[in-house]
């Protein structure tokens, strides 16, 4: 309870409105394509400078919780994920946004960001010693094994076809090994000097979102504006609150699958959404609905990626080992005052490490009330002109991945990804789970060679990656999520395209 | 519909099958081998399913995917065009605040439906153009100090 | 339209030429970047942020500094695109790790060697330490190579990953111990390397300086011996390689600083190693570097110069054998 002491040195006056300034800068950088988590905070880190330790995390804590929420809001209106943590929001939260359910579609994915997120939080205050245990249980085998379990529900995601979604993701692992290979240093598929540093995972998810956006617009030519506008539909929040309470599978299996994964080292934030989206899919009795602007798709992922949040700073506050980059780069925040994470810092500064705590627990609710009253607004950029809307979109995606790193490769690579990409969804594969295999593809790599090296040099790579608990727990999650899958296939070969899909839904409701 | 789309799945499925054709090539023949192991597990499943999609093509069984109507094309082509000469040329030549909004402003001409005779038609699309235009320079430019190329054009 | 704003841009960029062509007294006159090829968070990107956030003070350049991170395969990308792709006119620089890149370049299969370069000054030198978990059983580095020597090949330990720093310490502990090791390259660098050995999937590691202080502090490592020629300020306590009987010397330490791209004209330069040293001198800094527990060592032009080509020396004759 040693938290409670530290509540009210979020409310000073000053400290308080550091929190706001973060909030709602962290909403609008997460909203601004290119700008992951990560990028954001790195961008604040200067800023800390001149504040107190207590004062700059308290900045960075709030941005870091509102950029990941702020993701949705483009991956809602613009189908652009503001962050890999973002990209199974679009596949139900764009399909609403279509249907001039915009509004609703924010409201939910704030409230449940809000709710995963505080959940998550919680789990830091409450758990941090065991869950540090937890974290540092996953090795390179069982890394491997959950970067597998990854792999097995490309198949089932945003694809009518099985063998087509597979396809997508093996373009993904594929595009994933171009460049210098991390462990051994060779180069790999290097046909052309922008692939030469490999293929950055933020540009690629820009172009291969946002562009064929941008061509679908321009398919529909100068169609009058009339056609075209939709009429963005209000809808009071209370109902919002409502729906989001009514759906409790969703948004408890979204939850809790956000906190188990972000607590991973390496792995965590970038696929909690997808993997959670894809279960609480399985777990639906109304699962043909995923996809086609159902609510239970954006609870689930968006109550997952911000559950993320605080489990994913477990192992950096207890251990001082970032698990992901966003952490790695609060690292830098916290030494740059003298602060040295782990037993240190909640021995010797516990205001500092309780103000942060509970600054992201306040954030959280700043952020989803922020939310909620801009969600309304927001939703009328879905009364865009097309034409006006393309070339925005396009203009966002050119900078977005420029601003990256500063490399003109990137764009390269962000527009040719993305006009392939178009053409080969008209044939039927889908950019979801190529991108989901050019997130698992270097983890899956770089574990096997470190697990079978190791294994190599104390038992055989057998023992290694076939023994042992929780690897046999992660195998027999493989084996089902495969078995789950074909026998869904089998049992109904689903519907044609996706347009079929939303029609078949518009004929439903 | 007719054997537009049938064609156009032979011919989409046949690139993907070329390219997985050569992935695999490569992940077999180059050096090191041992940084090729992966390549080589994934080129294998690639080159498999893309055959296999390839073949399901030829046979005209591919069931997923609606293919490009000649109408669509039509709409797309200039669009595609203006938004890779700006990408592949213009962004860098002409620095990206200028090129982006030359692009953004054709862009507009080509796909706004309100009439190109009015004047007044014109004056809106300028204003809109100055509107982007400030909102990405404020954006990127002072918020975010992105530094573009030939950033000193504006 | 078009045309118009081409040739307007044409007598621009020839405007933009000419002004840069006569001297450089104004340099910089604009933000400068300072291209990092790690991720944002890791040991050199933290302390490229310190030791370069006054570069916009008047006594300074005058000009703020910008880092941005080209991450990927142990610096290589990075490297790679500052060697091929940066602009020499003074306006882009970039962070160097020796003995990393220069090991890279002798491995071959990148753009880049020490000629590719123009050294500004070196802010820092982090060595190399040998680090075991805080339960492991060794309790000096005559443990772990009895241990070495009783299972050949059979001693694992994590690194930043091959041709950095670490792997060359790495080499040198087989060389100098007469033992055949595991050196277990981690593809999230030093802080995957150091979770690790924490996490008992290793039994040892290489890792910086830095890091494994810190790392200590929280009390989750022992450190047991420095790859360095001296012992360290930050472990007066933790013996030398050499002090326990292994002919180690500081091939491994990781030495960071300032380059610009080969090409960059003289004056600009000159003013740089003018200045940069004396940024770095800046007390905030200090005790910024200090707090965060990285060692800083400032070297001019000429001494990194030198210490470059008895890097690369050395490095040669090492991994030779390879």
């Amino acid at each position: 309870m040693e938290f409670l002491l530290y509540f009210g040195d979020v409310f000073t006056p000053f400290n308080f409105m550091l929190l706001l300034i973060g909030t709602v800068g962290g909403l609008i950088l997460g909203a601004t394509p290119g700008l992951s988590p990560t990028m954001a905070v790195a961008l604040l880190i200067p800023f800390t400078f001149q504040l107190e330790p207590t004062q700059g995390l308290i900045l960075l804590g709030a941005a870091y919780t509102s950029t990941v929420a702020g993701g949705a809001v483009s991956a809602i209106l613009l189908k652009i994920p503001g962050a890999p943590a973002n990209i199974a929001t679009t596949l139900d939260g764009h399909t609403m946004a279509q249907k001039g359910k915009g509004a609703q579609a924010l409201q939910l994915s704030f409230l449940a960001s809000a709710v995963g997120g505080i959940f998550g939080v919680l789990l830091l205050i409450f758990l941090t010693p065991l869950l540090a245990k937890w974290a540092l249980a996953f090795g390179p085998s069982h890394l491997f094994w959950l970067a597998i379990l990854g792999v097995t529900i490309i198949g089932s995601l945003d694809s009518s076809s099985v063998v087509k979604g597979l396809l997508s993701g093996c373009i993904g692992l594929w595009l994933a090994t171009i460049g210098f290979d991390d462990i051994m240093g060779a180069q790999r598929f290097i046909f052309h000097s922008s692939v030469s540093g490999g293929i950055n995972i933020i540009p690629a998810l820009i172009g291969l979102f946002a562009i064929p956006q941008v061509i679908t617009m321009f398919a529909k030519g100068r169609t009058p504006f009339d056609a075209e506008v939709l009429s963005v539909e209000r809808h009071p929040i209370s109902k919002a609150f409502k729906e989001v309470f009514s759906r409790v599978r969703a948004l408890t299996i979204g939850t809790i699958t956000g906190s188990i994964i972000g607590l991973i080292p390496g792995v965590g934030g970038q696929i909690a959404g997808l993997v959670a989206y894809d279960q609480s899919r399985k777990m639906s009795p109304e699962r043909d609905k995923f996809g086609t602007g159902h609510s239970e798709g954006v609870i689930a992922a968006e109550s997952a990626n911000n559950a993320m949040v605080g489990p994913s700073l477990v192992p950096l506050l207890t251990l001082s080992i970032p698990g992901s980059p966003t952490a790695a780069v609060l690292l830098g925040g916290l030494l740059i005052h003298g602060i040295f994470p782990g037993s240190d810092l909640f021995d010797n500064h516990p205001d500092v490490a309780w103000t942060f705590i509970n600054s992201m627990l306040i954030g959280q609710i700043l952020m989803c009330v922020f939310g909620l009253y801009i969600a309304g607004l927001a939703a009328r950029v879905a009364q865009v002109p097309n034409a006006v809307m393309a070339a925005v979109v396009l203009g966002l995606a050119v900078f977005g991945s420029y601003s990256v790193q500063n490399s003109m490769g990137d764009v390269y690579i962000m527009a040719a990804l993305g006009t392939g990409m178009y053409f080969l969804e008209r044939f039927g594969l889908s950019a979801a789970p190529l991108v989901l295999g050019l997130i698992l593809g270097p983890i899956a790599e770089a574990n096997f060679v470190q697990g079978s090296m190791i294994a190599n040099a104390t038992s055989s790579i057998g023992s290694y990656f076939f023994t042992g608990t929780l690897n046999l727990l992660l195998i027999a999650i493989v084996v089902a999520s495969v078995g789950y899958s074909i026998w869904m296939e089998l049992r109904s070969r689903r519907y044609i395209t996706k347009d079929d899909a939303v029609a078949k839904e518009e004929a439903l409701s | 519909m007719t054997d537009l789309p049938r064609n156009q799945h032979i011919l989409a499925s046949g690139i993907v099958a070329a390219v997985g054709v050569w992935v695999a090539y490569v992940s077999y023949t180059a050096e090191p081998a041992a940084a090729f192991l992966f390549p080589r597990i994934i080129s294998t499943v690639f080159v498999l399913l893309a055959l296999w999609t390839f073949g399901k093509a030829l046979l005209g069984r591919t069931t997923v995917g609606n293919g490009l109507t000649a109408e669509a094309m039509k709409n797309i082509a200039p669009g595609l065009i203006v938004a890779l000469i700006f990408v592949f040329w213009a962004a860098e030549a002409l620095g990206f605040y200028t090129a982006s909004t030359i692009t953004f402003f054709i862009l507009l001409s080509l796909y706004d439906p309100a009439p190109h005779g009015k004047v007044k038609t014109w004056v809106k699309r300028l204003i809109i153009t100055a509107g982007y235009l400030a909102v990405m320079y404020g954006l990127f430019g002072m918020l975010l100090n992105v530094f573009t190329p030939r950033e000193i054009f504006f | 339209m078009k045309n118009l704003i081409a040739a307007a841009s044409i007598a621009l960029m020839g405007l933009t030429g000419a002004v840069s062509a006569d001297g450089h007294e104004n340099f910089p006159e604009r933000p400068i970047m300072l291209m990092v090829s790690y991720g944002a968070g890791g040991a050199t990107d933290f302390q490229a942020r310190i030791v370069t956030m006054t570069a916009g003070n008047e006594d300074a350049l005058g000009m703020p500094i910008a880092i941005i991170n080209k991450p990927g395969a142990g610096g290589r990308v990075g490297w790679n695109w500052f060697a091929t792709q940066a602009e020499a006119d003074g306006y882009t620089l970039g962070a160097y790790n020796i003995p990393h890149f220069i090991a890279q370049s002798i491995e071959g299969g990148v753009e880049y060697g020490a000629d590719s370069f123009e050294p500004i000054a070196n802010w820092g030198a982090d060595p190399a330490v040998f680090v075991v978990a805080a339960d492991s059983e060794f309790n000096s580095m005559q443990d772990v190579v009895d241990y070495a020597m009783a299972n050949p090949g059979g001693l694992t330990f994590s690194g930043a990953g091959l041709f950095v720093g670490h792997h060359i310490a790495a080499l040198q502990l087989e060389k100098a111990a007469g033992v055949k090791l595991a050196y277990i390259p981690n593809n999230a660098g030093g802080a995957g390397a150091m979770k690790a050995v924490i996490a008992g999937e290793v039994l040892g590691g290489v890792n910086n300086l830095s890091d494994a202080f810190r790392a200590r502090d929280a009390g989750n490592v022992k450190i047991l011996g420095v790859f360095d020629n001296e012992r360290n300020e930050f472990l007066p306590d933790v013996p030398t390689m050499k002090e326990q009987g292994f002919d180690i010397d500081n091939a491994s330490v990781n030495f960071r600083g300032v380059m610009v791209p080969k090409g960059t004209p003289q004056p600009i330069i000159d003013k740089l190693a003018e200045t940069v040293p004396t940024m770095f001198e800046n007390g905030r800094v200090a005790g910024r570097m200090k707090a965060g527990g990285s060692p800083m060592h400032i070297m001019t032009r000429d001494e990194v110069i030198e210490m470059w080509k008895a890097r690369e020396e050395t490095l040669r004759e090492l991994l030779a054998g390879l």
